[in-house]
């Protein structure tokens, strides 16, 4: 199903994070960091609430990613366009989609292999008590359904500009707004210049409220289907970019 | 040029439908989901479903929710807007399982308007938001002949009830007929005098007020309640009989229960070895026994009340004190119990109930198990470690007394009996009663009736009366008085399963879930078994110590001052020295106590944070020189 190129262009790109320190620094950080605030002294501290579940993980990882994701995706596109190393990609027998689709694919791999890291809180969650096992798992879904929607929304900004920062910039802001779509205060400052249909139509767009349904351990299909919309239309939106640079 | 505007034309349009897609996807896909929770938390139970599938009369559901004004206030109101889509999307489910008889309607009242003035007069709590913006959270269920019932906020803390909550309200329009339930009870439980406008009256002019237990205001929300007199010669036109600590009733009294029970009428009995609520209401009346059975009719429904006896158990044992200058400690008499002692039993009942308390409850026992017309069913009982002990008052004001002296068991005490069958009279020759003739003489009656059951019957038994009381199950709240834990729960589910209702009760059923530390509790539990003779020691040397003090204090009169005086403070400040050396080494007993349980925060903490990290570290720095001898060795 998934093309040989596919495969090829996914090992290379994966291979390049361990290559380079850059793959276990985001690794190191976002480990240390989602421990850091797992079990920061606070009432919702892991610890306090002695309770046999990963609320406390979870409730910090979409504002983790607003950062680590974007650092990821950044240098998807941009690197190969500032160093001239894409026109050398599109000659080589792919089509974009598959080079976009290897590329993504390899991020999110290794999104989810850091989310695999976090395996210890797992153990101690298990160790302290009876955990319901399956929201756990119905968690770390919806954490890399999180990971794989601010990735493509990182690779469309990553293809529109050869300056990383300014893809960087651009994502954190882009995601910032979705994870901030269902906020009342934002919601209130759009309802200023927009209709009430137009306010329910963007608070859909809230990746949290999405992300919390599937953390507290219910999968519903529209959650899913937000989610590989989401996916797909900024991956397609790269595409398109990209094509256009090839053509011109 | 034109294939880069039609590029950026595809993209601006991609993203419209995408915005498009996502929303109606969304919302014509959110109802299909699978719910992963071990306890289908997020699914309509059976019971719910059953209910709406006998809805025969159409329902308007009102949800009133002030998502405009909600939009005008801080951050934290977001979780009440997550709050109302949940709630939205659970009654969206609801109409989707009532066969077109529900209707669901969204109202955001703004101020001044029709809809605003139509949730106040529903009753609808509100909170003002800023100087104009009002919120509203609640619901209103109308039936077509005008009947309403309303829940005037929805609580997200409330978030596990909630099913329960909406199924309760729905049944109660489409159920108005409420069954009889009567109370037999020597504690103040229902009071039918004062009613509310009275209570409030009184409350106001700031008297004293002996208003009915809350359990009984929860129970005039589902029942038709009435009191029972404890002189009473017959008992009929109820569904259900209340017993709580039934103390030396009259032989008609019991006769009457008796016949009613062999009629086919159910009961609900609290018995209780000890209840400390009668002791507190009885203060200042000496004397008088706070113990309470119904040993000759039980003993026909066969199963008994160990006479003298508590339950124990120190693995259910919450922490508490005896008086206010007790330290808080390990109580024997409080039984806390959880889903340990209720899933075993898997009735529904009982099942999945988490969160129970238990003061001085007694030990059941069934009295011959191979009973032939009757099936009995444990509801209720203690971890496998429990026991019963023996008591006698002056033993249970001595803590630490009961706790050495407990011997753990190897069978569960049972705290709870449902029995269902026919059962035999516990008066086959009848009872001789003394009655007034019309002439106001008293003559001996002889009172025949029924000798065996003439249909089957349920009874439910509970050795303890306490915990039903206002005390030990409800907390105050801000949005009034609410839950403190499943005790009420208990005490309406078995009136359910009396009444027949099942349905509602599979809903309840579902109890509210503490997924608690265990490794931490019992380390807890451990280090405090510990520490506990150490702090008793060092509360016995305070205790002593500050009444030599008040005895010196005592001692002072005219003659002596002088020369108590300075022995007096002298004395006073050696002892409020060594008093605070003692406090100070009674902290440092209770510090190693906690000190276990910070160090596995601390080693989770570490691994949490900085195993991985570590681990990748090292991993990188040695694939890093790997790499770079290859590289040299290759060149």
């Amino acid at each position: 199903m998934i093309s040989h190129s596919v495969k090829t262009i996914f090992k290379k790109e994966l291979k390049s994070y361990f290559a380079t320190p850059l793959g276990y620094v985001f690794c190191v950080i976002f480990l240390f960091s989602i421990g850091y605030v797992t079990f920061e002294s606070g009432k919702g501290s892991f610890f306090v609430l002695r309770q046999a579940d990963l609320s406390s993980f979870f409730r910090y990882i979409p504002w983790l990613f607003l950062f680590l994701v974007p650092a990821v995706s950044m240098r998807l596109w941009a690197e190969e366009r500032k160093s001239g190393t894409i026109e050398l990609l599109l000659t080589l027998p792919v089509t974009v989609r598959e080079a976009v689709l290897g590329k993504f694919l390899a991020s999110w791999a290794f999104i989810g292999f850091n989310l695999l890291c976090t395996f210890p809180i797992v153990l101690t969650v298990l160790y302290l008590g009876d955990p319901d096992i399956f929201v756990i798992l119905v968690g770390y879904l919806g954490a890399f359904l999180l990971g794989g929607a601010y990735l493509a929304i990182g690779c469309f900004f990553s293809a529109l500009t050869k300056n990383q920062v300014i893809s960087f910039i651009c994502t954190v802001v882009f995601c910032y707004l979705l994870t901030m779509a269902g906020s009342p205060p934002i919601l209130e400052f759009l309802s200023t210049f927009f209709h009430r249909y137009f306010l329910n139509l963007f608070e859909s767009l809230s990746i949290i409220n999405h992300f919390e349904t599937m953390g507290r351990g219910v999968v519903r299909l529209g959650d899913l289907w937000f989610f590989a919309v989401i996916i797909l239309a900024w991956l397609y939106g790269c595409e398109a970019i990209l094509d256009e640079k090839k053509a011109s | 040029m034109k294939r880069q505007t039609g590029n950026y034309i595809i993209v601006t349009l991609s993203a419209l439908i995408m915005v498009l897609t996502v929303y109606i996807g969304t919302s014509w896909l959110k109802r299909v989901k699978v719910d992963m929770t071990e306890e289908k938390l997020y699914t309509l139970s059976d019971g719910s479903k059953t209910i709406l599938g006998k809805l025969n009369t159409p329902l308007t559901l009102k949800l009133y929710y002030s998502k405009t004004s909600a939009n005008k206030g801080t951050e934290g109101l977001r979780t009440f807007n997550n709050y109302f889509f949940y709630v939205r999307d659970l009654l969206e489910e609801y109409v989707a399982h009532s066969r077109n008889n529900l209707k669901l309607e969204v109202i955001d009242p703004r101020p001044d308007t029709k809809e605003e003035e139509d949730a106040t007069t529903f009753g609808l709590k509100k909170f003002q938001l800023t100087e104009t913006e009002k919120y509203f959270f609640g619901l209103v269920v109308e039936n077509n002949v005008g009947t309403e019932k309303v829940i005037e906020f929805f609580d997200p803390g409330q978030q596990e009830n909630l099913e329960y909550d909406l199924t309760r309200l729905i049944y109660s329009v489409i159920n108005p007929r409420k069954k009889k339930v009567g109370i037999l009870s020597s504690l103040p439980l229902l009071n039918e005098k004062l009613t509310p406008y009275m209570a409030q009256l009184m409350k106001m002019q700031g008297k004293p007020t002996k208003e009915s237990w809350i359990i009984t205001k929860l129970m005039k929300e589902f029942y038709n309640v009435s009191k029972v007199e404890d002189d009473t010669e017959k008992i009929s036109g109820l569904d259900i009989l209340l017993i709580a600590h039934p103390k030396k009733l009259p032989e008609q009294t019991l006769w009457a229960i008796d016949q009613y029970v062999l009629g086919g009428g159910k009961v609900l009995l609290f018995v209780d070895p000890y209840s400390i609520v009668d002791n507190v209401l009885s203060r200042g009346r000496p004397g008088g026994e706070k113990k309470s059975n119904l040993k000759k009719l039980m003993a026909k429904w066969g199963v008994e009340l160990e006479e003298g006896k508590l339950a124990g158990d120190r693995y259910l044992s919450g922490i508490g004190r005896m008086n206010a200058r007790m330290q808080p400690q390990r109580l024997l008499p409080l039984l806390e119990c959880d889903q340990r002692c209720t899933n075993t039993h898997k009735d529904a009942i009982s099942y999945k109930l988490g969160s129970m308390t238990f003061l001085y409850p007694g030990s059941l026992i069934v009295l011959d198990k191979e009973q032939k017309e009757k099936k009995i069913y444990p509801l209720l009982s203690t971890t496998e470690k429990g026991n019963s002990y023996k008591f006698s008052t002056w033993k249970l004001s001595d803590p630490k007394f009961l706790w050495d002296d407990f011997k753990e068991g190897n069978k569960s005490v049972q705290l709870g009996y449902k029995i269902v069958g026919k059962f035999e009279s516990a008066f086959p020759e009848g009872v001789q009663i003394k009655r007034k003739g019309k002439d106001k003489k008293e003559k001996e009656v002889l009172l025949t009736g029924l000798k065996k059951s003439s249909k089957e019957t349920a009874i439910i038994v509970f050795s303890d009366v306490d915990f039903i009381h206002d005390q030990f199950s409800f907390k105050t709240t801000i949005f009034g008085v609410s839950l403190n834990n499943d005790n009420s729960t208990l005490v309406l589910n078995s009136l359910e399963q009396l009444s027949g209702s099942k349905e509602l009760m599979e809903v309840r059923s579902k109890g509210r879930f503490n997924r608690a530390f265990d490794v931490v509790n019992k380390i807890e539990f451990e280090s405090e078994a510990t520490t506990a003779k150490k702090v008793a020691e060092i509360n016995t040397s305070i205790e002593k110590f500050e009444k030599e003090l008040e005895q010196l204090g005592r001692m002072v009169n005219e003659g002596n001052i002088g020369l108590i005086q300075n022995e007096g403070i002298k004395k006073k400040k050696e002892l409020t020295k060594r008093i605070a050396l003692l406090k100070g080494e009674l902290r440092d007993v209770k510090r190693k106590g906690r000190e276990k349980i910070e160090e596995l925060g601390s080693n989770l903490q570490y691994l949490n944070t900085l195993f991985m990290p570590s681990l990748l570290f090292i991993f990188g720095i040695f694939f890093h020189f790997k790499r770079k001898k290859g590289i040299k060795k290759d060149s």
